[in-house]
C-alpha cells in the first residue's frame, strides 16, 4: 500500500512532468484504441459485405477439384440434382443452418444489340437468395424476381457499359458444356452495386434455371450455406467434413474468407498497419517513460539511499519504482479512455463516409468501441510502462547505499 | 557477547588507481546501552566507522559482528533485513521522505518489513508521542521545522526496537536551543529505555554528554579513547 501513497505522491508532486507523460501514454492508448474501433468497423463492413452483399454465406460446398479447377473443366465439377437434394437434407440437419442455396457460375458475352462485353454470371435461386442477403437486398439492390424467370440484376458498371436500365432487353451469349453456341435474351429487372470495382463492371445475377439453359446442364457447381453466427463456421465445416468422409463424399468446403481474397488483403493491410502503429506508440511511450522514471531516479537517489538504509530490498526499490511508473500509466490511460469515448461519439455523430481503395460505394467512416480491445491495450502499456522503469529502478536499486546517501 | 564487535576492521576506497585506506585495523566492542560518540577530524574514518557498524557498507577487511550476527557472510538481502531488524539510523539532514507525513514516515521501516498498516501505525503514534510529536502526525517534513524533523528522525530509528541507533552529526543542521533538545531526548531515550546510541559528531555538548568516546585519527582508533 504504501508503494501506491509514494508513488502517487510522487507523481503528484512533479505534476508538470507527469503530465507530460500521462498525455504521451493517453494519446498513445487513444491512438490505439480508435485505430483498432475503426478497424473493427471496417472488418465488420467487410465481412457483411462479403457474407451477405456478395452472397458468399458463411461456406460453400463444391466437389473435389472445384475451387482449383474449375475454370477449365466446368461441366466435370458439377452437383447432380440428387447430390444438391441430398446435400441439401445433410444441410437441412445441422442445428446452424439457416438456409442453404445451389449455386452455378456461368460466364460469356453480354450484348445490347450493338456493343457486347464479358460477363460473369451467378445463377442462384430469387427466394433464398434473398435470405442470404438480408438487409443488403434493402440498400443495394439485384434481388431477383421468381416471378420473372427471364429477368436478371447487372451490376451498375456493366450497365453503364452497354447502356441498359431496368427493363431494357439484352443477350447473353456462352458456350454450353458440350461447347455448343447459346444464346438467350433477357430483360433487365434491376441493377446493383457489388461494392467491389473490380466485379462491378462485369458481374450478373441470374436465375438458375437461366443459368442451367445457358450451359445445358442439370444441378449446381457450389452450394452456399448461411449459418446463425459467424463463430459456428469452424465447427460445422469440420462436423460436415467428417460428415462427408463417413458417406465418402469427394467435396471440398471453403469457408467465405477463402473465398474473399479482397477481405483477406484488406485484412492483412489492416492489421500491418496497426501493427506498426503499436509499434511507434509502444516506442513513444517506453522512451517518454523511460525519460521520466530515469529524472525520477536520480532525483531521488538520496530517498533510496534512505529506504535502502531502512531496510528495503533492491526488488522492493524496483517495486516501487514499478508502481509509480505503472500509477502513471493508469493516469494516463485514463486520460486516453476519455479522449478515445470523444473522439469516438464526434467521428460517428457526424456521419462521415469515403470510398475506400478497391471499392464502388462510399462507406461510413464508423469507430467502434471494444471495451475489451481497451482493457487489453491497457494492461499491454501498464506492462510496457512496467518494463521501461525497470531500466532506471534497476541501477538505482545496485547503487551503493553510502553512495545514495551522500548524492547531491 | 558484545552488542557491536569489530576485529581488525579495514576500509579501503579506490580512487581511480589509488587505494585510499579509510580505516585501518580497527577493532572496538560496544556494549548493549552504551551512549558512544566517535569523534576526529574530518577525514578520520569516522562515517566510514558508522557506515560499516550500520551494514551501509562492507569492510575490505576484517570481521564484523553485529547481536551476534557475523557481517561478512550475509548477502545483500540478507543485510537489508538484519538493516531493518538490528539498526535504527539517524542521519546529519534528517532524510525523510518529502511525500510522507510524519506518522508515514515512522511507519515506513515497520511497513517495509511487511507488518500490516494498523500495527505499523499504533506503533508509530507512540514513538512519535514518545519524541513530542503528537500534534504533527500529519505534517510533511516541509512543514516541519529541523528539530521537530531530527525528532521524526528519531522516532523512525526507534520504531523497530533497534539493537543499536546509529546518529551521523545528529546536531550539525540545528541551532544550538534544539541540539540540546534533541540531545537531552537522545539522553532521555538511552537512560530510560537503555537505547544503545552511536553517534558521529563534532559537537562539544555533544562529547560532553556521552558515556564514552572513541577518537579516530587517520583511520585508526588513538589511545586518546575513554570511557
Amino acid at each position: 500500500m504504501f508503494y501506491i501513497t509514494i508513488g502517487f505522491r510522487n507523481i503528484l508532486k512533479h505534476w508538470r512532468r507527469s503530465l507530460f507523460t500521462a498525455t504521451a501514454v493517453g494519446a498513445g492508448f487513444s491512438a490505439i484504441s480508435l485505430f483498432a474501433g475503426y478497424i473493427h468497423y471496417v472488418y465488420y463492413g467487410l465481412t457483411l459485405q462479403a457474407v451477405r452483399g456478395e452472397g458468399l454465406a458463411h461456406l460453400t460446398i463444391a466437389r473435389h477439384g472445384f475451387f482449383d479447377n474449375a475454370s477449365l473443366n466446368p461441366e466435370d465439377n458439377l452437383l447432380s440434382n440428387e447430390d444438391v437434394t441430398h446435400l441439401g437434407e445433410l444441410l437441412n440437419k445441422q442445428p446452424e443452418t439457416v438456409t442453404w442455396t445451389p449455386r452455378l457460375a456461368v460466364s460469356g458475352l453480354m450484348t445490347n444489340g450493338h456493343t457486347s462485353t464479358i460477363f460473369i454470371a451467378e445463377g442462384m435461386d430469387p427466394l433464398r437468395e434473398a435470405l442470404i442477403r438480408g438487409r443488403f437486398r434493402l440498400d443495394r439492390g439485384g434481388i431477383l424476381d421468381p416471378k420473372f424467370p427471364n429477368g436478371i440484376c447487372v451490376s451498375s458498371g456493366l450497365a453503364k457499359l452497354l447502356n441498359l436500365t431496368p427493363s431494357s432487353r439484352a443477350t447473353l451469349f456462352t458456350n454450353t458444356s458440350t461447347g455448343q453456341a447459346n444464346a438467350i435474351d433477357v430483360d433487365v429487372h434491376s441493377t446493383y452495386d457489388t461494392g467491389v470495382a473490380a466485379t462491378n463492371d462485369k458481374s450478373l445475377r441470374i436465375p438458375i434455371d437461366m443459368a442451367r439453359r445457358l450451359y445445358d446442364v442439370e444441378g449446381a457447381d457450389r452450394i452456399r450455406l448461411l449459418l446463425k453466427d459467424e463463430s459456428q463456421v469452424e465447427p460445422v465445416r469440420t462436423r460436415l467434413t467428417a460428415l462427408f468422409k463417413t458417406e465418402n463424399l469427394a467435396l471440398d468446403i471453403r469457408d467465405w474468407k477463402q473465398l474473399s481474397a479482397f477481405y483477406r488483403q484488406v485484412k492483412s493491410l489492416f492489421d500491418t498497419i496497426f501493427s506498426f502503429i503499436f509499434s511507434i506508440v509502444a516506442i513513444v511511450v517506453i522512451m517518454s517513460v523511460v525519460n521520466t522514471m530515469s529524472m525520477t531516479v536520480v532525483e531521488r537517489t538520496r530517498e533510496i539511499g534512505t529506504l535502502r538504509a531502512l531496510g528495503m530490498k533492491r526488488g522492493q526499490i524496483i517495486a516501487l519504482f514499478s508502481v509509480e511508473s505503472l500509477l502513471l500509466a493508469a493516469v494516463g490511460v485514463s486520460v486516453g479512455a476519455v479522449i478515445t469515448l470523444m473522439v469516438a461519439f464526434i467521428v460517428n455523430s457526424l456521419g462521415l463516409s469515403y470510398v475506400p481503395p478497391s471499392s464502388s460505394d462510399r462507406v461510413p467512416l464508423m469507430v467502434d468501441i471494444l471495451p475489451g480491445t481497451m482493457v487489453l491495450t491497457f494492461f499491454l502499456l501498464a506492462f510496457l510502462t512496467s518494463l521501461a522503469a525497470l531500466f532506471p529502478a534497476s541501477g538505482a536499486s545496485r547503487k551503493g547505499i553510502v553512495d545514495a546517501l551522500g548524492h547531491v | 557477547m558484545s552488542l557491536v564487535e569489530c576485529r581488525g576492521i579495514s576500509k579501503n576506497y579506490k580512487l581511480g588507481e589509488t587505494l585510499v585506506p579509510a580505516l585501518s585495523d580497527v577493532s572496538i566492542n560496544i556494549e548493549k546501552g552504551e551512549f558512544v560518540a566517535v569523534w576526529g577530524p574530518s577525514g578520520s574514518g569516522k562515517t566510514s566507522l558508522l557506515n560499516l557498524v550500520g551494514l551501509l557498507d562492507t569492510p575490505s577487511a576484517g570481521q564484523l559482528k553485529i547481536a551476534g550476527e557475523t557481517i561478512s557472510t550475509q548477502d545483500d538481502s540478507s543485510l537489508a533485513v538484519l538493516r531493518n531488524k538490528l539498526i535504527g539510523f539517524v542521519f546529519q539532514n534528517f532524510n525523510l521522505i518529502a511525500v510522507l507525513s510524519a506518522l508515514e514516515n515512522v511507519m515506513l521501516p515497520l511497513q517495509i518489513r511487511g507488518e500490516s498498516p494498523a500495527q505499523a501505525r499504533d506503533k508509530a503514534v507512540s514513538k512519535l508521542d514518545a519524541v513530542g510529536l503528537a500534534t504533527l502526525y500529519k505534517s510533511r517534513p516541509d512543514q516541519m521545522s529541523g528539530g521537530q524533523r531530527q525528532r521524526v528522525a528519531i522516532a523512525r530509528a526507534l520504531v523497530t526496537d533497534p539493537a543499536i541507533v546509529l546518529a551521523d552529526e545528529p546536531t550539525a543542521n540545528l541551532d544550538s536551543v534544539t541540539s540540546d533538545q534533541i540531545l537531552a531526548l537522545m539522553r532521555d531515550l538511552n537512560q530510560k529505555q537503555n537505547v544503545t546510541f552511536v553517534f558521529s559528531t563534532h559537537d562539544p555538548r555533544l562529547l560532553a554528554s556521552v558515556s564514552r568516546k572513541i577518537r579516530l585519527q587517520d583511520g585508526q582508533i588513538t589511545p586518546e579513547e575513554n570511557s
